[in-house]
């Protein structure tokens, strides 16, 4: 299988690699520009990493809708001697999370002005660009954690140079966490390669690994745990979450965005990818656990998020929120709630994504964040108020937006399998409706102060940058075919890898979503 | 009684001991260059032992090595003591706390 | 050593050749305090550093040729199975070359700046690598023990010659009554050693331990025990790591650069050579000890690392918990282990000479306090952003070559199945990666209007931070070169 795959993807050209080259090289092109020219950066880093984000449509066009397997493949060799290579490929999985790193960088780059350094802050949004896109297309376990850790080192220097006063703090705690979580992943990783090896020669490489399934099942469970305390920190679920509110609220906007639209579904991919496809016995040992912290994540992130005085911590703890939906979705085991849960990341990340955005360019007008100081925006700023608002029915997920879509196939799927968790989750998102609406109601609407009176509207520039995000969001939750239509093989391959390699048997399939379920996909394997 | 190689072993190393400890335990600098020499002679004693026991030459070479660098040892070290007392006379090693730790 | 050969008096073959590195070194040595003492002026920086250079390429040249040699022939020995020409002694006559001509480079400024003595510090530093050299490349522990007082005296003195400051001299006799100690401490190891085998001569001790099956081993035990305690000091693992932070603190930066990058990496070497390939039939003995140097020295090292507020005690415990990675490589007593412990130390020298490099640069070196870097992301761009990468290095980032290291090192720990160890090394890669950023955060986390520190800055220092900064990352992406030369060079021992 593993040469058929390979084989029947020589693509003409790599493009996957150009994907995570180009921005590299426009961070070493930034950083070769003269610092009398400081106007001069960002455009310049804003053309690479449009430049990488229109691979990453052609990426899209370039993959082919039924194959449920790996796409576009590239392996080269790196370090021959410990087992290493370049392995890059995509499938439906990682897919749209290519796209949206592809589109959301460039977006920020035009959009957020850092007001001092601009020539590091470019290089660094360049670099974390290159790396996400790495971690999404990393075939190799070795070249998925260097990308997942170093994105680490950007992020840190995004919200150390450019973010709010507690940024000390904040920085250290978001990459102390991060770093302690992949401590014992790499340790696994390694345990993995070597135990899988069985005396021929060691490799990294994903997909044989998870062919292969050479562990013992306690190794396996043990493995899968060190995996999975990295995942749960990143994404985060809710006892490892404190550092997010943090790196969220004190990060810059431009950081606060790729945080939440990109580097947060570094753990619900990587859970998705290195959790489930490598582990499936062990995932489904796990997985009551796992989908118990998800809903717990769901209801306390809407909690907490009601109590929150800062308007850019409450949309962090509806991260938290949503996080917690996915993570149910992908612990749920069906064909419906894997959809939702991978639907259900690039949904968030264009919702949560907008509202940073726009928070940031309130924060931009009126220098303050805190929910008492605002009120009756929408007189002042009537445009802004509805592309907020569009943003806000999204994330709290309104029927004919994107959300919808995303946490209904969630629920439907999780409700066959684990209907209780499901439950109770649902009343999260009648949580989320109330916290977003209360704090709606208390910034945009109410009696305007003076300084509220002030508050300018939407520029053009800023309205045009919105507006890629809004369109997603309306056309997703219209029309999400496209997107489902290439993210459901590449699921229900998981789904009967996991039902190879474990007691678990999907209940009743049901009715397709959206193609009809190929059954041969089963014998792939 | 006989004398055999183990008494010389025991010996050697109480004066290894003797001097560790003292070079530990004692303050003044000088005294501790001497129990240095006093635990490089302890070794010279097993050395010189266990080459009659062994009946092998090579042990007994070591020795003049050994005397070599420590002699080498003792000239950097009264160096180091002069130019220390010099400056701060009557200077323990307690006194030597400039860097903490 | 065999008592025939006495008796006949004939004198064991010496292959001039191999011993070349050594002599050229000390040559060089000789020629600077000649010429210092017969020039009717004082040298000049310039003539010493610029010998020293020259006596490191000349002898990296000869190196090189050595190590096509034993690529054809194999390793060899000379000097009756005394001097050991493999892999394993050009690796780290390699290492110690280019440490010497970094710390040579380092030195230039810093001895002008400071108005120490150049002909003196570089005969010093001369006879200190040679030391070093001979010391990696011993197949006989009392050869071993002669390359390591070559080394050490030689440090002694180097860090007391900045007379104008007492730390200095306080931070000598400190490094010298603790060296003299451990000396002590690894020559009784010796003489056990020599008791239990009947040999001091490594490849003699090898085969005997292979062929006899102890009834009572006790006597190798304290041997193989006081002999870990003597090296642990020179390498400084804890609990022997006490002295660490006081002496890299009041030494001259250069030499503390000096101190733990080839100081370290040659006792490294000599418990290498001891102990994975000498006492190999034993490893069941002493590698659950060296594991549990490595787990202590690991704790300690990350731990009061981030204690520190002194950037260069920091920078000593930190050396201190890169020890613990090595024994960690050491503890798994395979070639693979090796191997990493290996590349571990060309990476780190390489790393801590460039850190020390620069921490040299920054002002004078009676304190080193974290506020000196306050703004330097502002004001020294590269510099910072130099020193940023070989912190992150240190820390074990990817993409630099502190990352493959562990990497390696972790690979070693996993495929001995001592995942307790391999947890542990990660755990305090977090713990000490909260030292390394906040030194990061002070460079570059600064408030609006402040400005940073401008130091000045010889061009000699930033030759070594760019070489240090260019093979950190290029050893981080493409590591393949350094991996098989590691490899390559595992200790062999066989009789000349």
């Amino acid at each position: 299988m593993m040469q058929l795959l390979t084989a029947q993807s020589v693509a003409s050209f790599p493009v996957l690699n150009a994907l995570i080259i180009v921005p590299v090289v426009g961070a070493l092109v930034v950083v070769l520009l003269p610092n009398s020219r400081p106007e001069l950066m960002r455009p310049v880093g804003a053309i690479f990493a449009a430049i990488a984000g229109a691979f990453s449509l052609y990426v899209m066009a370039e993959f082919s809708v039924q194959d449920p397997g790996f796409q576009l493949q590239s392996i080269q060799s790196w370090i021959p001697s410990l087992g290493i290579n370049w392995h890059v490929g995509v499938d439906g999985i990682s897919l749209w999370l290519v796209v949206l790193t592809g589109l959301i960088t460039p977006i920020v780059l035009i959009a957020v002005d850092p007001h001092h350094d601009p020539k590091p802050y470019t290089a660094w949004l360049l670099l974390l660009q290159a790396g996400s896109f790495g971690a999404f297309l990393a075939l190799d376990l070795f070249l998925f954690f260097v990308m997942f850790e170093i994105v680490l080192v950007p992020m840190y220097m995004l919200i150390g140079g450019w973010g709010y006063d507690d940024r000390r703090y904040a920085a250290t705690k978001f990459f102390l966490y991060t770093m302690a979580g992949s401590a014992l992943m790499l340790v696994a990783i390694i345990s993995v390669a070597t135990l899988s090896s069985g005396g021929q020669d060691i490799t990294f490489n994903v997909i044989e690994l998870a062919q292969r399934q050479a562990l013992s099942t306690n190794t396996a469970r043990l493995c899968f745990l060190a995996f999975v305390l990295a995942f749960v920190i990143k994404v985060p679920v809710v006892p490892v979450h404190t550092w997010l509110p943090d790196a969220h609220t004190q990060a810059p906007t431009a950081g606060s965005v790729v945080l939440a639209a990109v580097m947060l579904k570094l753990g619900t991919y990587g859970l998705l990818r290195f959790g489930l496809y490598l582990f499936p016995e062990a995932s489904v040992w796990a997985a009551p656990t796992l989908a118990t912290l998800g809903v717990i994540g769901v209801i306390y992130g809407a909690i907490v998020a009601t109590m929150q005085k800062d308007l850019k911590r409450l949309v962090a703890y509806s991260s938290v929120a949503h996080m917690g939906f996915i993570v149910l979705g992908i612990f749920a085991f069906t064909t419906q709630s894997l959809e939702g849960g991978v639907l259900q990341m690039i949904n968030h990340g264009l919702s949560t994504g907008a509202l940073f955005l726009m928070v940031g360019m309130l924060y931009e007008r009126r220098k303050t964040r805190a929910i008492s100081e605002l009120s009756g925006i929408q007189s002042a700023a009537p445009i802004f108020a509805g592309f907020f608002t569009v943003a806000m029915l999204s994330s709290i997920g309104v029927p004919g937006l994107n959300g919808f879509v995303g946490e209904f196939l969630v629920l439907i799927g999780s409700y066959e399998t684990r209907r209780w968790w499901t439950v109770i989750a649902a009343t999260g998102v009648i949580l989320a409706a109330l916290y977003l609406l209360w704090a709606y109601q208390r910034v945009f609407h109410g009696e305007p102060t003076a300084d509220d009176e002030k508050t300018a509207d939407l520029s053009l520039k800023e309205g045009l940058v919105l507006t890629p995000f809004l369109v997603g969001i309306v056309f997703l939750g219209v029309y999400p075919k496209p997107l489902l239509e290439r993210i459901e093989p590449a699921v229900n391959n998981l789904i009967s890898h996991l039902e190879d390699h474990s007691d678990y048997v999907q209940p009743d399939p049901g009715a397709p979503v959206v193609v009809e379920r190929d059954h041969g996909s089963k014998d792939d394997h | 009684m006989e004398i055999t190689t183990g008494w010389y072993l025991v010996l050697g190393a109480m004066l290894f001991v003797i001097g560790g400890t003292g070079l530990l335990i004692r303050r003044n600098p000088l005294v501790m260059l001497m129990c240095v020499e006093l635990m490089l002679n302890g070794v010279n004693l097993s050395f010189v032992a266990m080459a009659q026991q062994l009946d092998d030459i090579g042990g007994q070479t070591v020795v003049f090595f050994v005397l070599v660098v420590a002699a080498a040892e003792v000239v950097v070290g009264l160096g180091l003591v002069v130019a220390i007392l010099r400056r701060q006379p009557g200077a323990t090693a307690d006194d030597l706390s400039a860097l903490k730790g | 050593m065999g008592s025939l050969q006495l008796v006949g008096f004939v004198g064991p073959s010496v292959n001039w050749w191999a011993l070349l590195p050594q002599i050229i070194l000390l040559g060089a040595a000789l020629a600077v305090l000649l010429v210092s003492a017969l020039a009717p002026q004082r040298a000049s920086t310039v003539f010493t550093t610029v010998t020293t250079l020259c006596a490191a390429l000349t002898s990296f040249v000869v190196a090189l040729g050595l190590w096509s040699d034993v690529k054809a022939d194999g390793p060899s020995s000379s000097i009756a199975s005394a001097f050991g020409v493999d892999g394993f002694s050009i690796f780290f006559t390699v290492l110690i070359l280019i440490g010497l001509a970094t710390t040579a480079l380092l030195s230039h400024g810093y001895l002008d700046r400071e108005e120490m003595d150049p002909p003196e510090f570089h005969a010093l530093l001369l006879c200190s690598a040679a030391g070093a050299i001979v010391m990696a490349s011993a197949n006989d522990l009392i050869v071993m023990f002669l390359g390591l007082e070559a080394l050490s005296i030689g440090i002694y003195v180097m860090i007391a010659m900045h007379h104008r400051r007492s730390e200095a001299r306080e931070s000598a006799i400190k490094y010298f009554v603790l060296g003299a100690f451990s000396s002590a401490f690894l020559l009784y190891g010796i003489a056990l050693t020599y008791g239990a085998t009947g040999s001091t001569n490594l490849v003699h001790i090898r085969s005997y331990l292979d062929a006899v099956v102890f009834q009572d081993q006790h006597l190798l035990m304290a041997a193989m025990a006081l002999l870990l305690v003597g090296l642990s000091f020179k390498v400084a693992a804890a609990p022997f790591h006490f002295w660490a932070p006081d002496v890299y603190q009041g030494a001259p930066s250069p030499v503390t650069g000096w101190m733990a990058s080839i100081a370290k990496a040659a006792g490294f070497a000599a418990l290498l050579r001891i102990f994975f390939a000498a006492f190999a039939s034993h490893d069941v003995d002493w590698a659950p000890i060296v594991g549990a140097l490595a787990v202590i020295t690991l704790v300690i090292g990350s731990v009061m690392a981030i204690l520190q507020t002194d950037i260069k005690r920091m920078l000593a415990f930190s050396s201190v918990s890169h020890a613990g990675y090595v024994l960690v490589a050491v503890h798994s007593a395979s070639a693979t282990g090796t191997s990493a412990a290996l590349f571990y130390l060309f990476t780190y020298t390489l790393m801590v000479l460039g850190s020390f490099a620069i921490v040299g640069a920054m002002g004078p070196d009676d304190e080193h306090p974290l506020s000196r870097y306050t703004g330097l992301g502002r004001s020294r761009p590269v510099i910072a952003i130099g020193f940023t990468v070989l912190l992150l290095a240190q820390a074990g980032i990817p993409t630099t070559s502190g990352f493959i290291a562990k990497f390696q090192v972790i690979a070693a720990a996993v495929e001995s199945e001592s995942y307790f160890i391999a947890g542990v090394s990660m755990v305090t890669a977090v713990i000490g990666a909260f030292m390394y950023l906040r030194i990061v955060m002070a460079m570059y986390v600064v408030d609006e209007g402040e400005e940073g520190p401008r130091p000045i800055w010889h061009w000699t220092t930033s030759v070594v931070v760019l070489a240090a900064v260019g093979f950190t990352i290029i050893v981080g992406l493409v590591p393949q070169f350094l991996i098989e030369f590691a490899r390559d060079a595992v200790p062999v021992l066989v009789r000349g």
